[in-house]
């Protein structure tokens, strides 16, 4: 708003600290190409044998970054088709379907949804030893559709909330079931909302990285977030460009897709999302 | 059970299935595992019943008497007729018969002796040095360095020795292998000095991070309201991107910051200062980044939840005191920050219980270091369970940790619940009345 005040100096207090993180992007896109000057940060020269993770055989005990990117995709994209069907459903009948216990329900999901679930990761990785999933890509999918699902609910639910009763009152009366009703006339209402949970879900699936990194610490289901880590923690004398590369690899998906879907995204970042 | 209820049950079943195996079963097994002793070394599953010389050293003195001991160490073998038919069905008829005719209800002290006899026979010497050793075992007699799957199988193997039945019990249960239940792990977690510092540092950590993040992500909402629409939506990228980035990526940018041979250490050298990597060199660094790196991603949360509450405030008042002459300053404190309450009581209040239980970014950029410095509560319960140098990882213990955090849990929950505004989020079905 126009107003009497100077900009100036809330500009200059904001550029100052919002300079290490624009540092550490500048230099996150800068080194994935060039060559420092040896002993320093400062870029020399232009090269792209810093990408050459992504066609050089991987080294022995590593595997190959297009088998991690592929399991990665797999774990995000299954994790958010569950988490969004089940929503869909499950949100639909706390939303709008009369049947006993709903309040206990109701309660429930909101105890769940601020419930920090990263505590019961310890009882969760012996569960799965118990079911013989550990250290497999199904496991992890099951435990990341169960931990994002009160999450999605709650999204859905009140995307629900604000489709006008007179749509399903109208079918009601010409004579279409509760399910047609649902079907037919109320998916369409929420599609933004179905639509912005499915992109979330496989954002969230993409950066996970503690549930990965418990349940499933094998070669096999390794995905690019423990990718990366452990890239990092094996090296005894770090390469920062090469780091830099493979997470750049690992974010570009997270902020093309970030720019496509801005908007719908902002739904859900601004509904209270979890801390 | 009418169609609408079975139609409403059924629209949930789903989501109930996954609840309850990967909600309900977790809070109750963490309970249990808690009073258990579980770790790698017992493993997970019922344990086997085993003796041998190591574990009978083990022993207290007087658990056990010593005549047990002796009998249990000197047992040795004895040629009867369960071992005879055995190496009539493995070896030969012929052979039981002879060792039978010589040896007969003889016993031998060690295995040498036994294979010695087995060797001497006259018409069906065994040759092989392995089959000897094979044929020797069926006359062995004593427990020791055999497994046994269930206590009944063990029992039963006691009761073939000359072991007084009074150490039968003692034995049983120090040749357990597997788990048992023990409330050691809670009297543990209240007696370890670390315990209390792993307390004091989460203290220190949720108390700072959260005002960084509140008090920043109120700077950042109010500063960049005042700024012509372009420059705001630019710095709102910026501060976003934290949010937004893998966790992986966004500490490993850090890292490099703080590398000693990264920016700072660079920028630190111009001025003579020896390169140092600046996250780990001390404590007090590690603190402070610890906080700058959670902080700045719960900042970009609350710059999310300000800037739209904000912007929901009528203009008109904002105008009002523009025409009165008010400062900024005094708009921010008697419009903005009054309007702000709720978003800053809900953000206070969730990102506490979030800060208390999370532990991924600490993980990523000190791991509990240097030393334990910035180990907090829901790190050491990973650390002890999941994922430490010794190889020894302690389930029970960390499970132990694990739940003081889901007690606290659930008791927040549970008023998140109170002062949510449930009468309305229950208002009934209005088809269906």
């Amino acid at each position: 708003m126009k107003s009497n005040f100077k900009s100036w100096p809330v500009i200059v207090v904001l550029t100052l600290v919002s300079l290490p993180l624009l540092i550490m992007f500048t230099f996150q896109l800068v080194d994935t190409f060039t060559n420092p000057i040896p002993g320093s940060i400062w870029p020399e020269s232009f090269t792209v044998e810093h990408w050459r993770f992504l066609w050089e055989e991987p080294e022995l005990g590593r595997s190959s970054i297009w088998v991690v990117t592929w399991n990665t995709f797999v774990f995000a994209a299954t994790t958010a088709v569950a988490v969004t069907t089940i929503s869909l459903t499950a949100a639909y009948a706390l939303s709008r379907l009369n049947f006993p216990a709903r309040r206990f329900f109701l309660g429930g999901l909101i105890i769940l949804h601020a419930f920090p679930t990263i505590t019961l990761i310890i009882a969760i990785f012996l569960i799965l030893q118990f079911l013989g999933l550990y250290n497999s890509l199904i496991g992890v999918i099951l435990v990341k559709s169960a931990l994002e699902l009160p999450f999605g609910i709650w999204i859905m639910k009140g995307f629900y909330d604000t489709v006008p009763w007179e749509i399903e009152m109208a079918g009601v009366q010409d004579g279409a079931s509760r399910f047609t009703v649902w079907w037919k006339l109320v998916l369409p209402q929420v599609q933004p909302g179905l639509s912005a949970l499915l992109i979330f879900s496989f954002l969230s699936g993409w950066s996970e990285f503690v549930l990965p990194l418990v349940l499933a610490p094998g070669n096999e289901a390794q995905v690019l977030s423990t990718y990366l880590s452990a890239l990092i923690l094996d090296d005894t004398k770090p390469d920062f460009n090469l780091f830099k590369s493979v997470g750049m690899f690992y974010a570009i998906p997270v902020i093309a897709i970030y720019l496509i879907f801005q908007k719908k995204l902002m739904n859900i970042y601004g509904g209270g999302s979890k801390g | 059970m009418n169609r609408r209820t079975a139609l409403g049950f059924g629209f949930l079943a789903p989501a109930l299935l996954v609840v309850i195996l990967f909600f309900l079963a977790p809070v109750v097994l963490t309970v249990f595992f808690a009073f258990t002793n579980m770790s790698t070394s017992t493993g997970i599953r019922g344990g086997e019943y085993l003796l041998n010389q190591s574990i009978l050293r083990s022993i207290p003195e007087d658990a056990i008497s010593t005549e047990t001991r002796n009998t249990l160490e000197n047992a040795g073998y004895q040629v009867n007729d369960q071992g005879l038919a055995k190496l009539a069905e493995t070896v030969s008829p012929a052979t039981a018969d002879e060792l039978r005719s010589l040896h007969g209800g003889a016993r031998f002290d060690s295995r040498r002796d036994m294979e010695r006899a087995l060797k001497d026979l006259r018409e069906n010497r065994i040759r092989s040095t392995r089959d000897r050793k094979a044929a020797a075992d069926l006359f062995n007699t004593s427990i020791l360095n055999t497994r046994y799957n269930t206590e009944d199988a063990f029992r039963a193997a006691l009761a073939g020795t000359n072991v007084p039945v009074g150490d039968h019990d003692a034995l049983t249960s120090f040749a357990y292998t597997g788990w048992s239940w023990t409330t050691e792990n809670m009297k543990l977690l209240f007696s370890l000095d670390s315990s209390y510092r792993y307390a004091a540092n989460t203290a220190l950590y949720v108390a700072l991070t959260l005002a960084f993040n509140v008090g920043f992500g109120l700077f950042l909402a109010i500063s960049t309201f005042y700024l012509p629409p372009v420059l705001a939506s630019t710095f709102r990228t910026i501060w976003f991107l934290p949010r937004i980035l893998p966790p992986v990526l966004y500490v490993l940018m850090w890292k490099w910051f703080t590398w000693d041979t990264g920016f700072l250490a660079t920028m630190t050298g111009y001025l003579g200062i020896a390169p140092r990597n600046w996250m780990l060199d001390t404590a007090t660094n590690a603190w402070v980044f610890v906080v700058l790196i959670n902080g700045c991603v719960g900042a970009s949360l609350g710059m999310i939840l300000f800037s739209s509450a904000i912007k929901a405030i009528p203009t008109s008042m904002l105008y009002a005191s523009e025409v009165d002459g008010a400062s900024r300053w005094q708009q921010v404190r008697y419009i903005i920050l009054p309007q702000l309450r709720w978003p800053i009581l809900f953000t206070t209040s969730y990102q506490t219980l979030s800060l208390l239980t999370s532990f991924e970014y600490i993980l990523l950029s000190t791991e509990g270091g240097p030393g334990r410095a910035t180990e907090v509560w829901a790190l050491a319960a990973y650390h002890t369970a999941l994922s430490n140098y010794g190889g020894n990882l302690q389930y029970g213990l960390g499970a132990a940790y694990a739940l003081i955090l889901v007690v606290i849990g659930i008791i927040a929950s549970l008023l998140y619940l109170r002062f949510f505004n449930f009468k309305e989020l229950v208002s009934k079905p209005r088809i269906e009345q």
